[in-house]
């Protein structure tokens, strides 16, 4: 008897349609599966024969051959266990054929026979062509976020086997429990650094990149991980985009399923360049640039990464997409992410403040040279960050909640839109011309920083979008002031902490 | 110096095993005064190639070529003199730590003028580099010589001032062979001293910047200065060592005034407090030199005066360094126009960035 049943496996952040086919034949009694399954996917028998006998379901003492076609794409992970199981079923007419018909199954067995989530469900179902799918319960809510198919789903093998028979009614999706509302660390829990928080909401306004710099203790963690709170949520393209490397990467999703607020990814200094990248040798897995698409990627204590690492990221903040090639197989991953960088400006920290560093000349110059000069270029905002005042901290008043500087960034993002671009960050040069005409006096500010050297023509471009977007705060005038440009200036320290001896 | 004619006839000068015996790795001056006391410099190079002066010596000797090392300095250009030998600066001839042999280039009679040290911290602020600078002019234009290091931070701005002014020649003493820039970004002021005014070393060419070097070589900025000020210092900085040494030379020390909360003035704050006359502009320097102080008038201020928006954001930056965030806070203005207003100013001459820090600049 041959049956077959489609399912699917996960190839990077991407689902790749699979049909499990079953031949059972007379013969030594014996199971083999063919068509490049991995080491997980090949220890299916023993999954698949034990979940069927604590099932109570007869294990055929014939010859079983499985396929997994394509047999030419390499198919990994546990997804493929229930497909298996049900196909050999229907094979050994324990199952009708009709009632697999149209139906799709992903997930991985248990030796009791029950049937467990697998990661990457968003993407996996969305490559399925059937009407149906069935799941485990668990990740039901995932598997609904694609929206083309009926979600069935078993808890058990039996269960599901007594549903398809018709003897047993088919078990109800759990109820979604209550989404807990998230909420990102509060900006009204900053006291005192205006100038921290001012660069935080053009960051989020126009999508430029931020560079924090300062001594240990001044803020700057705490001032980068309130960034997300500010950016608009996710529209359904963007969150499905999201939602399916998150799913991809087994990272744990919402309640809901759906990542509708931007994700912040804050890797530790010591990530490998493929943990931050993606890659992999098997299985090729979103890296922590892809995990941040849509969201924040935030490194702390940048100048401890290690220069590779951080040079590997030139390529992806400047396409918003990173292409993983291996001998194996080449993918593209996602990754377009405002990229906050928070470091000390000299080994000892102190060197902010002029003339109260402790390091060596040398020890500086070493430091100031962990960022590259075109990746500390792709910084719009580099901003000093220094230690708040004593009155500050614990008499200040709290400064502005998240909510009201979200509204502002979310008016800047509309205009945005309606120049055609996702943020003010993306403007090409010629269309920069049309949206933001400088003012003379801009011009001449410009002029004169350009002739002293304080700033270099590359840097110019990026003046100028920083001065369009606080521009936009500001009301959002047609033509870009002195002041917009001044701001925009400031805001970007060519001469950084790290080179003033 | 000796004349090649020397070499013709095959035998090598005095100074060439001098220099060779200097270069020994770890040969301090008082090593140095000791090896020289026994004998001449060629049968002091003898006895320490026959390893009388200890094994490692003698390995490092025997792979020294004097030769080589007569043939660098003379193409160089560097002078080589011995304590009591004609052209050796009569000025250290007397002290009591006199370097043996000294590595010279430029003239001597840099050294007959008023002579004044300068010395100071390698981390520097704007403030310390901008005194250091207006002294070293200030100085040179009335014709004294400024001894200093050529060390990174105040020893360079005071060359580059005293250089600046095209008066008194300035004088170096670096820790390093006169070939070897340190740091690395001196290279043009180096050039520049070695080309107006005079640079001496006890060590010989290709003589590395190691730390030892450093302190001994204070000891000679202290010999050679009449008067000694400190314009920046931390409280436990490299100027000390020279300060120490002034004072046992009866060299009279004197600091320039720095904000009481920067950490690169409490040094030379301290030395106020223990009773070193302050400076405050080179007037000051002469007065203890005794020299008249005719001429120097005080300079008008040329830049425009600050528009009133601009004014209290003046008035918010202090002398000493201010971050952006504290003049926001003080100003309580928005950001944009903050940045207008420091824009202004900073384009006037009225405020320096210092990578996001603020300070006001003397005119």
């Amino acid at each position: 008897m041959i049956a077959a049943v489609p399912s699917a496996t996960l190839l990077g952040v991407d689902g790749r349609p699979v049909a499990v086919e079953v031949h059972v034949s007379n013969g030594l009694p014996g199971f083999t599966v063919v068509g490049l399954p991995d080491a997980a996917c090949r220890e299916s028998r023993d999954r698949v024969r034990a979940a069927l006998l604590s099932s109570g379901l007869p294990w055929p003492l014939r010859r079983v051959t499985v396929n997994l076609a394509p047999s030419g794409v390499r198919k990994g992970g546990a997804g493929l266990d229930l497909p298996i199981a049900i196909a050999l079923l229907v094979a050994a007419e324990e199952v009708r054929p009709e009632r697999v018909a149209g139906r799709a199954f992903v997930g991985e067995l248990g030796l009791d026979g029950s049937i467990r989530r697998v990661p990457g469900m968003v993407p996996l179902v969305d490559a399925i062509d059937a009407t149906e799918v069935v799941v485990s319960p668990t990740c039901a809510a995932e598997a609904a976020l694609v929206g083309r198919h009926e979600v069935r789903v078993a808890s058990t093998l039996r269960g599901l086997v007594d549903a398809l028979n018709g003897e047993a009614p088919w078990e109800s999706p759990p109820a979604a429990p209550p989404a807990i509302p998230a909420c990102p660390p509060e900006l009204a829990d900053v006291r005192g650094q205006p100038l921290g928080r001012w660069a935080l909401e053009v960051a989020a306004a126009g999508g430029h990149h931020l560079l924090l710099t300062g001594p240990p203790g001044s803020g700057k963690t705490l001032l980068a991980r309130r960034l997300s709170g500010l950016l608009p949520t996710l529209d359904r393209c963007q969150a499905l985009e999201t939602t399916r490397i998150h799913s991809a990467a087994g990272v744990e999703l919402p309640a809901d399923g759906l990542v509708e607020v931007p994700p912040l990814r804050a890797p530790h200094h010591g990530a490998s360049s493929v943990s931050l990248i993606g890659g992999g040798t098997a299985w090729m897995r979103p890296g922590e640039i892809s995990l941040a698409h849509n969201g924040v990627l935030f490194l702390d204590e940048m100048g401890e990464f290690s220069a590779a690492v951080l040079d590997a990221l030139r390529q992806p903040l400047e396409d918003g997409v990173v292409r993983v090639c291996r001998a194996r197989s080449s993918l593209t991953f996602p990754a377009r992410f405002l990229l906050v960088g928070a470091m000390n400006p000299c080994p000892c920290g102190e060197g902010g403040v002029p003339g109260s560093c402790r390091c060596t000349d040398a020890a500086r110059s070493r430091y100031g040279r962990r960022l590259s000069g075109p990746l500390l270029d792709r910084f719009d905002l580099r901003v000093p960050i220094a230690r708040p005042d004593v009155g500050q901290l614990l008499g200040g008043p709290s400064g502005e909640p998240t909510v009201s500087v979200a509204e502002r960034v979310a008016v800047v993002r509309a205009l945005a839109a309606e120049r055609g671009v996702r943020s003010n960050a993306d403007l090409s040069p010629r269309r920069l011309d049309q949206v933001a005409p400088l003012a003379p006096a801009a011009k001449r500010v410009l002029e004169w920083r350009l002739r002293t050297g304080a700033l270099s023509g590359r840097g110019l471009h990026r003046v100028h979008r920083v001065a369009r977007t606080v521009a936009d705060l500001d009301g959002g005038p047609s033509v870009i002031g002195e002041e917009h440009v001044c701001a925009a200036l400031e805001l970007r320290a060519e001469r950084t902490a790290l080179d003033v001896a | 110096m000796t004349s090649p004619v020397d070499l013709q006839e095959g035998r090598l000068p005095e100074w060439a095993y001098s220099a060779a015996l200097a270069g020994l790795a770890y040969m301090t001056w008082d090593r140095l005064t000791a090896v020289l006391a026994e004998a001449d410099p060629a049968e002091a190079w003898r006895r320490v190639c026959a390893g009388r002066a200890g094994a490692a010596w003698a390995r490092a000797a025997s792979s020294t070529s004097v030769e080589q090392v007569a043939d660098a300095h003379r193409r160089a250009g560097v002078r080589v003199t011995r304590r009591g030998e004609p052209g050796y600066p009569s000025l250290l001839a007397e002290d009591h730590e006199a370097p043996p042999v000294v590595f010279s280039i430029g003239s001597l009679e840099a050294l007959d003028r008023p002579r004044v040290g300068m010395v100071g911290t390698r981390r520097t602020t704007g403030y310390g580099r901008d005194v250091a600078r207006e002294l070293g002019r200030d100085l040179a234009q009335a014709g004294v010589a400024v001894v200093s290091g050529l060390a990174a931070g105040i020893d360079g701005a005071s060359h580059e001032g005293a250089l600046a002014a095209l008066g008194g020649p300035p004088v170096a003493v670096v820790g390093s062979g006169l070939d070897v820039v340190y740091p690395g970004h001196h290279k043009g002021l180096w050039r520049q001293v070695t080309e107006t005014g005079l640079i001496l070393s006890e060590a010989p060419l290709g003589a590395r910047p190691e730390p030892w070097r450093f302190p001994a070589r204070n000891r000679i900025i202290a010999a050679l200065s009449q008067v000694l000020v400190v314009v920046e210092s931390h409280a436990a900085g490299g100027s000390f060592h020279t300060v120490r040494a002034a004072a046992e030379r009866g060299v009279s020390v004197m600091a320039v005034p720095g904000p009481v909360r920067s950490p690169a003035s409490a040094g030379t704050n301290r030395l106020l407090c223990e009773g070193c006359a302050p400076v405050c502009e080179a007037a000051d320097v002469l007065v203890a030199l005794s020299l008249e102080t005719s001429g120097s008038t005080p300079r008008a201020d040329r830049r425009p005066a600050p528009s009133p928006e601009d004014a209290p954001v003046l008035e918010a930056v202090g002398w000493e360094a201010t971050s952006t965030e504290q003049v926001l806070v003080r100003t309580g203005l928005t950001p944009s126009r903050l940045a207008v207003a420091l824009t202004h100013l900073e384009a006037d001459g009225w405020v320096r960035n210092l990578g996001g820090w603020w300070e006001r600049a003397a005119p």
